[in-house]
Parts: structure tokens; sequence; C-alpha cells
């Protein structure tokens, strides 16, 4: 028996394997085109409305009874975009040059920020399953933070999200990109691997290599396309137009590739850098030989010291030894085969081959069907009415460019709903990670398409869509609306900006910002969490995938051996736990407190962390708590407190 | 808010699809209580009792004289595929006798478990998928080969809920990390206050098992009162925003559990204040403290405990099996007597379950002459307490203890007996993720129906 049989639930169903069913589920709607509005929805107030998002949600929000909520409050205004955008909260001075009015030239400032990559960034590495550290059995240079680095960059310098796509997915095919530029193959290049024991038969493994072409699959479909793909691996989508055929027809692409480290230099470069690398790892084993010898040699130190000098000449004569090395992928085509002599398997990979697959019936790749040779999704014809053939090496660009070009209005909808989600908690279709039929039908369709067209007129400029959705009267909504929040408790309408907690990274970064603590400088190599001279952001803490930090666990950072569309939000006793006791609070705390030494401290500590002063209540309160224990522990209530980890 | 079936109201606000709000909804407002099962209960709480590595059946409850007669042989039907080259048939030299009422075997490995011959339930059938470590991990922990779904002791916090408010509802007892570590008590998709706490209980002092438990500089009366305080800014802040955010409440309700806990945690896992006694009964080993930590979290509510027998994967045994299995044997046997006592002194084993195995078992077969390797085909497990019926031997294996003959029980059986004895039909524990109701048991599972009391 073999794993995910979950597929299989249907076909015990229905009691046949392979059935073509794929043709009798109804196109989703999301396959469609995307709708063009010519004429905006009619309104009643027709005062509200300053972009054309706000004409969609006043029409909706008319018809069923709801009116918009007042504009936020100019503090908790700055304070959200901030939030949203950087990552960060506003520093006093920042209130102080704000103008209400000129919401477009803060968005244009923080959008220019590096911090605003930084903090995109990690929206997309939750989908990416972006961990630093990856199985312990494969051999790697450790370099996944640079892919890390590239998001950020990608997003700081807004890239056209078409070739975001592409480049993640096939930069090495490109023509327009270096290899300097394979750092952003990582998408790929740090996707989880199975173990695959190899005196194991083949039969076994190849199970657990078809379990990782499918996570390539459920990954790739979900993030770039909002499909359960993989759903289609033993017999076709139960309720979307997807086939078993169209499964293996991508899963070759995956068969085709292979994860491994590559250069991010020209192979003139990096051919002899190859070679003094091999020559030096074989002098490494030498001195390891040479020091597990029993009796030791005589002249052992002497032997070493020749080694050392050996090893130092080569890196030395070698120019950019140390180059960067890239998590990525080759083209390569995988063939699981018996080992020739003895007990176990082999796994032979064909460099620079590709190959297409046999449709695996039932998801037993021991039992196999006919060849499909690669290409893209049957629904989603190309320009000549047939799918996309996959025809050049692995089909990696090939793919992106389907993907990009053949399924276009759904492949926007996705990342336009993403954004929308970033901003307001909330997509306009509610299962992010499922555009198919079991998904949610959008809450504003219209919107979503007109948002959609105008992402892709715009040049798929991210920080287009950021601009509008943020300069919407919609978005510049109060949350404090306790009528719209008892009427329409799931703000389906958007009659009211929704209250939004802080997640662990912005919550940690904002304690360590208002300490005055926070380490700006960005990029580099993934450091322990738990240390406690780590300053940086959060983004920039070791993700472990198969050891998440505690901090990150607790609080609902996913799981990063999966694709995570979206993080759900809990309440737990160990959060608290962390916010009462946890060495981090309280080391914020004392700097806070270290910070603002003045006699009007809590006033201070209040503009730094809650954009306001306090009410006389407030400071008295406050008062005699710090005078009764210390400033520190005063400062680490409000840094727990609701007030700091909500956004209005 | 009067809802009538939790389990039914989780699987509508998840399948509405209300996604991250209703998910949350649900947590401020107490998913953290114990929720109603499907059907009554024979369980209330799980104690699994890790053998990390494998162990061999026929060395303890399952004997078979077969590997004496063809001992150095390899008869027909001795020659399965596992994962290395093995030899022929390697005698089990330890001695048995016929325990309890029940007459149940157990060999002079166990004299202390064999004590409690009539409270065992031997499931000499079981069998997996996979004769690798990983994956069988993988799939006697979360029911499947990959690691990207909950793990069974997620299912049962997420299906039940919490006995303990002050407690989680699914600890994780190892003094060290197993094979493929923390996956094993994930919670993938699922909401994750539902991931199994994980303790290396190696030292014992509580302070060093639960993070942020305490802070020594703190001391209670100050924190009682800064948090009066801080509850204070908090309601403030809430009325001033808002008339109903169970969110916003939700973390107000946490922080005061998160309180108490530190108290009621630290008492749960401080095996220090067991009379010396008790202590001696256990013993003093790793494994002993692990079984009286778990007696103690069972005790205050918590649902789902797992201790694994030690780091790595200790029963291993791929070269000198017979010396390495009687010190292992040795170790546990003292534990494993006392934790049943105990349990039943205290009145808690008949809604207690007990579960004792590995990942797999072991070949009959030798491998490097003294050693067994993996073996998926065919193995033991055993439960005791919570509703399974005592002094009975489910199953049987081949002659040589080799494969599941009779009554085979793949581990999705085996998974959806356990959901059946804590109340939950196993069919009907599911959670929407990626297009798919998801459920422990895929789309298998047969609940063993002869084995329940």
């Amino acid at each position: 028996m073999f794993s995910l049989r979950l597929c299989l639930i249907f076909v015990v169903l229905t009691g046949t394997a392979v059935v073509s069913r794929a043709g009798e589920n109804p196109r989703p709607w999301s396959f469609e085109p995307l709708i063009q509005t010519e004429t905006l929805p009619a309104v009643k107030d027709t005062s509200w409305p300053r972009s054309r998002i706000d004409h969609f949600i006043l029409a909706s929000m008319e018809e069923n009874g709801f009116s918009p909520s007042a504009p936020a409050a100019p503090r908790m205004m700055l304070r959200r975009l901030h939030f949203t955008l950087t990552g960060l909260p506003p520093a006093p001075e920042d209130l102080a040059a704000f103008d209400p009015a000129r919401v477009d030239k803060t968005i244009d400032t923080l959008l220019a920020t590096p911090q605003y990559g930084e903090r995109q960034a990690r929206h997309w590495l939750d989908l990416a399953r972006y961990t630093d550290v990856t199985a312990s059995w494969l051999k790697s240079t450790a370099g996944s933070w640079r892919y890390r680095d590239w998001v950020v960059a990608a997003f700081n310098d807004d890239i056209p999200y078409p070739d975001f796509v592409k480049r993640q997915l096939a930069t090495d095919l490109m023509s327009s990109t270096g290899p300097e530029d394979h750092v952003a193959l990582g998408f790929l290049g740090l996707s989880p691997m199975y173990w695959k024991e190899l005196q194991l038969p083949p039969e076994i493994i190849k199970t657990t290599v078809a379990d990782e072409w499918e996570e390539r699959i459920d990954t790739v479909g979900r993030t770039f396309l909002g499909l359960t793909l993989a759903c289609a691996r033993c017999h076709d989508h139960k309720t979307d137009p997807v086939s078993t055929a169209d499964y293996y027809a991508l899963a070759g692409v995956f068969a085709s590739v292979k994860i491994t480290d590559r250069p991010t230099m020209s192979e003139d470069l990096w051919k002899p850098v190859k070679k003094a690398r091999e020559l030096v790892a074989g002098l490494e084993t030498q001195k390891k030989n040479l020091s597990k010898k029993k009796p030791r040699p005589a002249d052992y130190d002497g032997q070493i010291k020749e080694l050392d000098k050996k090893i130092a000449t080569i890196k030395n004569a070698t120019p950019h030894y140390n180059m960067a090395m890239a998590n990525g992928v080759i083209e390569a085509a995988l063939y699981v085969e018996k080992k020739d002599k003895g007990h176990g398997t082999n796994l032979n990979y064909q460099t620079g081959m590709s190959r297409d697959l046999p449709i695996q019936k039932r998801g037993n790749p021991n039992q196999t069907g006919d060849i499909v040779p690669r290409r893209f999704l049957s629904e989603f014809p190309g320009s000549n009415g047939s799918p996309r053939s996959f025809t050049k090496g692995s089909g990696r660009l090939e793919l992106a460019e389907a993907l990009i070009e053949d399924s276009e209005a759904l492949f926007a909808r996705v990342m336009v709903n993403r954004i929308w989600k970033i901003h307001f908690g909330t997509g306009l279709v509610r299962t992010p990670g499922d555009f198919g039929n079991t998904g949610e039908a959008p809450t504003h369709r219209q919107l979503l398409d007109d948002l959609a067209a105008r992402f892709i007129a715009n040049g798929w400029s991210i920080k287009w869509l950021h601009r509008e959705i943020l300069q919407s009267a919609t978005w510049q909504q109060t949350s404090i609306n306790p009528q719209s929040e008892q009427k329409d408790p799931e703000n389906l309408y958007y009659s009211r900006m929704p209250r939004r907690r802080l997640d662990i990274e912005a919550w940690r970064d904002a304690m360590l910002y208002v300490s005055g603590e926070l380490d700006l400088r960005t990029g580099g190599a993934g450091q322990d969490l738990d240390d406690s001279k780590n300053v940086r952001r959060t983004l920039y803490g070791k993700i472990h995938r198969r050891d998440l930090n505690k901090m990150l666990q607790v609080h609902d950072f996913p799981d990063p051996a999966a694709h995570h569309p979206s993080r759900e939000e809990t309440i737990s006793p160990l959060q608290m736990l962390f916010a009462l006791n946890s060495p981090l609070v309280h080391a914020r705390a004392s700097a806070l407190a270290t910070r603002f030494p003045s006699a009007d401290r809590i006033t201070t500590i209040y503009q730094t962390l809650f954009q306001r002063n306090p009410t006389a209540t407030e400071r008295e309160l406050g008062e005699t708590y710090s005078t009764e224990t210390d400033p520190a522990n005063y400062a680490a209530l409000l840094l727990v407190s609701n007030e700091f980890l909500y956004i209005d | 808010m009067n809802i009538p079936s939790p389990l039914s109201r989780r699987a509508a606000l998840t399948t509405m699809g209300g996604g991250l709000g209703s998910l949350g909804m649900i947590s401020a407002l107490g998913a953290d209580q114990a929720l109603r099962p499907h059907f009554a209960p024979r369980a209330k709480r799980v104690i699994h009792l890790f053998m990390n590595g494998g162990p061999f059946g026929p060395d303890f409850f399952d004997p078979k004289p077969a590997l004496t007669r063809y001992a150095g042989q390899r008869p027909k039907g001795s020659d399965l595929r596992t994962e290395r080259p093995t030899g022929g048939l390697l005698e089990v030299p330890w001695k048995f006798q016929n325990h309890g009422k029940s007459g149940l075997p157990v060999s002079e490995l166990l004299p202390l478990t064999a004590q409690h011959a009539d409270d065992l339930c031997l499931l000499r059938s079981c069998y997996t998928d996979n004769p690798n470590h990983g994956p069988a991990l993988l799939l006697m922990n979360n029911g499947t080969m990959t690691p990207r779904v909950p793990s069974m002791g997620a299912w049962t916090s997420y299906g039940l809920g919490s006995e303990n408010t002050d407690l989680p509802g699914y600890v994780v007892l190892c003094p060290g990390k197993p094979v493929r570590f923390s996956i094993l008590w994930n919670s993938a998709f699922l909401p994750s206050q539902h991931a199994g706490l994980y303790v290396n209980h190696s030292k014992t002092d509580p302070d060093d098992l639960i993070p942020w438990l305490k802070r020594k500089e703190t001391n209670p009366q100050a924190q009682r009162k800064g948090l009066d305080l801080l509850q204070q800014l908090n309601q403030q802040h809430r009325q001033s925003r808002s008339i109903h955010d169970p969110r916003l409440e939700g973390r107000i309700e946490a922080l005061e559990t998160a309180y108490r806990m530190q108290f009621s945690a630290h008492d749960a896992f401080d095996i220090g204040r067991e009379p010396e006694k008790v202590r001696e009964i256990y013993g003093r080993s790793h494994f002993g403290n692990g079984c009286l930590l778990a007696r103690r979290l069972a005790e205050r509510g918590v649902r789902f405990t797992q201790v694994y027998y030690g780091n790595g994967q200790p029963w291993d045994t791929h070269s000198k099996h017979d010396e390495k299995t009687r010190k292992l044997a040795q170790d546990i046997d003292r534990p494993v007597a006392a934790l049943l006592e105990d349990l039943k002194q205290r009145g808690m084993l008949e809604d207690t379950l007990v579960i004792w195995g590995g990942e797999f078992g072991r070949t009959p077969v030798s491998e490097n002459g003294n050693g067994r390797d993996h073996n998926p085909h065919g193995f033991l497990m055993w439960m005791a307490g919570g509703g399974v019926r005592g002094g009975y031997a489910h199953g049987s294996s081949d002659e040589f203890g080799f494969k599941a003959q009779e009554k085979a029980m793949h581990v999705h059986d085996l998974h959806a007996t356990i959901l059946h004895l804590l109340g939950i039909d196993h069919e009907r524990l599911t959670y929407r993720h990626a297009g798919r109701d998801y459920r422990l048991t895929d789309v298998h599972g047969n609940v063993a129906k002869e084995i329940l009391a």
C-alpha cells in the first residue's frame, strides 16, 4: 500500500480506477476570462468613493443595507500603513509629519524603504515553504538565505509579477538573466525532500519519488493558480476539470529536474572552482583519514601541515574559490532503477535529459498506464487551441510561460487576492489556495476582475496594486464600528476595517523597534532566534523545517514543510506564557525603560508604542506601578498589551 | 453561545470557510475546553509508550518455537524482503511462561510486566507499509508517510479538546530526539495549539521542561499586580473599541489561563512531588521518569501523552540483538509495570488507554549474524486499560513471527481503533484543507471490534 491514498477515496466510491470524469466537472468561475467593467456600479452616496474599488464595495454595501464607517483617525491610519507595508510601527516623528490628506505620499515613502520588501517577502515565503535548513542527508552549501534575499529584492525592485514567477521556476533557462540569478530557483531548490533508503527495492522508492512530485505540483498549483492540482494524482480531480493525465503531464516536468546547488557565476569561472573544490575535498579526506590512523604516524603534525599548505595554495590560486552557491535545480531526468548488483535501488539521474511520465494508476507508480507527454493543463489551451506542449528541456520555462499567458486571468486573480488579503486580512476569495469549485466564491467578483485587469494593464506592478488598495476609502475606514461588527461579524461587506493582530514577525520586530534596539541591516544568513543578541528582523531568523523555533511555532508560524496560503490565527496559553515570561519580551522592556529615562517616560512610551498620549488615569496607573516595581516591568506589560498587538 | 455538538460546530465553521476568522473565534471561545465526542468514549486519554527503533514481539509476548527448530535455516516463508540483506532464522533464547488467569505467555525478560498479563491486550498481527524508520514513524504517528499531515495526538486534541484548560492537550516526552523529530507530533494544517508540546525530560526541573513557564526574576505577587494592571488596560482598550470582539476577549482570558498554568503546569511536570516510595517503584531511569510524568499528566487531564523510550532509535538492534534487548527490557519492565499498577490503584486504568510498541517490528531472520533487521510485515503491539479486552491475544503472526497472519491489523486499523476507544468515529473527524477533507486514517481503517472489552 502507498501513501496519500486519500486521493483514492473517490476511486473507491465510484468503484473504477482512472475514469475520465474531469470533463464532466464544471469549469469554475475562476477559469473564465476577466470581466471587463465599462461602467462602474451606481452608488447613492457619490461623495464616498475615492477609487474604482470603492464603487464596487459601496454598491454592494448599499444593496445589502450597509453603509461605510468613518475614516480612521490619522494616528491609526499611519500605524496601519506602516505595519501593512513594512511590518514596523511608525515613529513619533512620522506622526508629526503625516498629512492625512496626502496618504499617497506616505505610501510612496514606505514603498521605497528596504523594509517594505522584507515584509512582503515573508508573505511569499509562507507560500514557498522557505527553510534555512534543508534535510540533513542533502549535500548543500547552505545558501538558502540567498533565495530569501532575492525575494526581498524582487519586491523592493517591483519586478513585474510574471517575471518574478518565471525567474523562480526557470531563470537558468531564460536569456535575460545570468547565473547570478540562480538563487531565484530556491522556490524549487528548497522543496522538501523525503528520505529514500536506497537499500529498499525500487518499488518502494518510486512511491517516495512520486510523493515528491506531488509536493511540487501541490505547491506550484496552489501558489500560482490557487488550484489543488495534487488531487488529480490518483484519480481525476473530484470537483475541478483537472484530469489525471493533466497531473502526469505536469509531473513529467518535475521528473526532469534534480535539486542541486548551482554556481552563481558563468561556466568559465565555475569550471576551475569546481575542480579546485574537488581537489580540496580530496585533501580534506586525506586529513581525516590521517587523523583516524592508529597509531598516529610519527610525522603526523608535519603531514597535516603539508596538506593544509596544499589546500591554502589551491584556494589562493583559484579566483572566486568561495563563489556563492544557490539552492537550485538542474535539468536531469530521474529513473528509479533496481541496483545492478545486490539488493537496493539506484537513482539514475540523466543530466540534461527530460522524460515524460506514464499515468500511475491509482497513484501507484508500480501500475502504470499510458505515457503522457509534458504539457500544460487541458482546460487552458494556448494560442493554437490545444494545451501548450513542453518541449524544451524539462519544460520549466514553458510551464512558467503557460501559467502567465494561458491561464492569465486566474494567475492574475490569485495574486491580486493575495495582496488584498495582506491588507484586509481576508481575500476577496476567502480560500486563497482554492479557486476551484470547492473553494469559496469571491465576495466581490467584479471588483476582483477589475483589479486583476488593471494589475495587468499597469505592467503587473505589485507596488501599483498596493497603492490602489491603500488609497481606497474602503481601506481607510476605521475599524471601530460596533454596529457593523455586530451586523457583519465576518466583514463580508467591508463596511469597516477589520481589527488585526500582529503576526509574530511584526510583533517581535515592533518590540525591538520601540525599544530602540532593532538592527536594520538587510540580508545574510539566518540567525538563531533564541540567541539573546539577535536583534535583527525576524525575517532573518533561522527557519528549520524539522525543528521549528518554539517562539515561531506557538505563534502560528506555518509548518515550512508545505505551502501555506494563510496562517491560522490562534490564541493559546503558551503564547501568553511567552508574553509574561520570555526573556525576549523582558529584555525589550528593559531597553525600552532605559531608552526613555526622562521624568515624563510614560508619555514618551505611549507616543512611541501607541502614537497617542496617555490619559490621566493611564499615566497615574503607570506611575504607581513603575514606582512599586520598576519601569521595566511596566514596559513589559505595554509590550504585550492588546493595544500594542492589535492594529485598528 | 449555545452550540450542540462541538465536533460538528468545528466542521461547520471550517467548511463555511470562515477560515482565519472562524478558527480564531473558536480558539477565543474556548477550543481548549472539552468537546463532546461522537459516541460514549471508553477511554478519555492515551499514554503511548513508544519503543522507537522497533522491538521484536517474539522476544516478549509471542513465542515462536519454530525459530529454534529452524535456527540458521531459511525455510519457505522466512525469506521476505526487508530493508537489508538477512541470513537464516535467529533463535529467541528467552524462556516463556503463562501468566495470570488468562495464561498469556510472557518471556522471562519482563517479569514485572508479566504480573499484569490479565490487563494486556496483545495485538500480534500489526503491519505497516515501509521498512524504513522515517516513513514508518510517520505512518505510525501521522497516518501517512509524507510529512505534511497532523499527528494522531493533534487530531485527538483537535477532536476532543482538553480536559484541563491549564495544560496543553498533547505532550511528547523524550529524553532526546526521536528520528524525524517534531514532524511526528506536528499539527500541520490544524490550529497550532494542537501540536504536541515536546518536552525533553532528561532534566527534571519543570522550569527547564516547559518554555517560558517561569521567569526567575518575577515574584508572584508583583506579577499578579502587573497582570491586573495589564488586564485593566486590555479591558479599557476593548471597551473603547468594540461590543464583542472574541479575539480581544480571548487574549484576555488566555492571559489568565497562562497565569494559572505557571503553577498548575509546574505542579504537573514536577515528579519531585511524588513520594519517595513511588519514585522507587517507577525506578529513576529516564523511562521511569517519563512513565511517572505521563501518569501525572494523565491524572490532570492531558489527552495524549507519548513517552519515547530514548534519543535516536535505541530499539534498532541491527547487531547484538539479544544482548541489547535484554538491557532494554530490563529498563522498561519496572516502569511499565509501575505505570499499569499505579493507574489501576488510582482507578484510572479503566479510562486511560495505554499503548506499547514501535514503528515496526524486527525480522526473525538474522542480520550481521546476531542482529535483526526492520520488519514491516508483521509486528506486535499491546494495549491496556481504556476499554480494551485484557488478557487477550488478538490475531496472529506466521510461525516465524515474520508476517501478520490472522486478523491482520494495519496501522490505519490501529488508528481507527484508538479513535473509536476515545469516542471518535475516525471517518467523521475531518478537516478541510487544500481541497480535500483530511482525516487521520486517510481512506482506510477498520475498528478492531474484538479487542473492545
